[in-house]
C-alpha cells in the first residue's frame, strides 16, 4: 500500500472497518448513559428520605410499569456491554490478550447478549404478570 | 518531553489506578446489586423491602461502596472523556475540582439519603 493510500484507508469508513473503534465507542456512549442513570439512581433512592415510606412506595409502583421495566433492561444491556468490555480493558493493562482483542471483543458481547438474555426473561415475564 | 506534555500526565496515574479499582469494585458489586434486587426482589421492591436488606451491614457496605466507587469512576469517566475535547492546563485543574466537589457532595446527600435504612 502506499503512503497515500494508506493516509486515506485509515479515516472515515476506513477507520471503522475494526472492530476496536466500535468497542471504544460503545464503551463511551454506555459510559455517558450510566453516569446520568448513576446520577437520577440518586435523586430517586433519596425520595425515600424526602417522601417517606409511603410516597417512596407510590414512587416504585410507578417505576414497575412496564415501560419502566423495558427501560431498566435497556439500563442493564449498557451495564453488561460496558462492564463486560471494561473487565476486557482490565486485561490490557495487566498485558493479557492484546493481540486476542477483537475475539474477547466478540467474548464480551457474546456473554452480555447471554446474560441480557437472562434479564429479558425475567422482566418479560414481571410484566405479563403485571 | 515538552511541558504541557509532562503536565497532561502528571497527578493522572494515581486516578487510572483508582478507575481500575473502582471498575472491579463495581463490575463485582454491581453483579451482587442486579442479581438480588432485579432478579430476586423484582415486584417486591419497597421501603420495607430495602430496609430489610440493609439492615445487614454486608448489604449496607456493598450499598455504599457502589455510591462512592460508582461516584469516582462516573466523575473520573466524565474527565477522561472532557480531557479529549480541549481542556488543558489550568483548565483541567479547575475541572478535576469541581468533579471532586460534585462528587463529595454527591457522596455526603447518597449516605443522607440512606441513613435512615443504615441506622434502622
Amino acid at each position: 500500500m502506499s503512503d497515500k493510500n494508506r493516509e486515506t484507508a485509515n479515516v472515515g469508513a476506513g477507520l471503522w472497518k475494526g472492530v476496536g473503534m466500535w468497542a471504544w465507542l460503545f464503551h463511551r456512549v454506555s459510559g455517558l448513559v450510566l453516569v446520568l442513570y448513576l446520577f437520577a439512581h440518586i435523586a430517586v433512592i433519596s425520595q425515600a428520605r424526602l417522601r417517606g415510606a409511603a410516597g417512596f412506595d407510590t414512587l416504585f409502583k410507578t417505576l414497575e410499569s412496564p415501560f419502566f421495566v423495558i427501560l431498566d433492561l435497556a439500563l442493564i444491556a449498557a451495564v453488561l456491554y460496558h462492564g463486560l468490555n471494561g473487565v476486557r480493558v482490565l486485561l490490557f493493562d495487566l498485558g493479557v490478550g492484546i493481540r486476542q482483542h477483537k475475539s474477547l471483543w466478540w467474548a464480551a458481547v457474546a456473554g452480555g447478549v447471554a446474560s441480557l438474555a437472562v434479564f429479558a426473561v425475567i422482566s418479560f415475564t414481571f410484566i405479563a404478570q403485571g | 518531553m515538552r511541558r504541557d506534555v509532562i503536565e497532561t500526565h502528571a497527578g493522572g496515574m494515581w486516578l487510572w489506578l483508582l478507575q481500575r479499582v473502582t471498575a472491579v469494585v463495581l463490575v463485582v458489586g454491581l453483579a451482587v446489586h442486579l442479581i438480588v434486587l432485579h432478579a430476586f426482589n423484582l415486584g417486591d421492591l419497597s421501603y420495607d423491602n430495602v430496609a430489610a436488606r440493609v439492615a445487614s451491614w454486608f448489604f449496607a457496605a456493598v450499598d455504599l461502596s457502589l455510591l462512592g466507587a460508582g461516584l469516582f469512576h462516573a466523575l473520573n469517566g466524565t474527565r477522561m472523556v472532557l480531557l479529549d475535547y480541549g481542556f488543558t492546563g489550568s483548565n483541567r485543574r479547575v475541572l478535576a475540582a469541581v468533579l471532586w466537589v460534585v462528587g463529595v457532595v454527591s457522596f455526603a446527600y447518597g449516605t443522607w439519603a440512606l441513613w435512615p435504612w443504615l441506622t434502622a
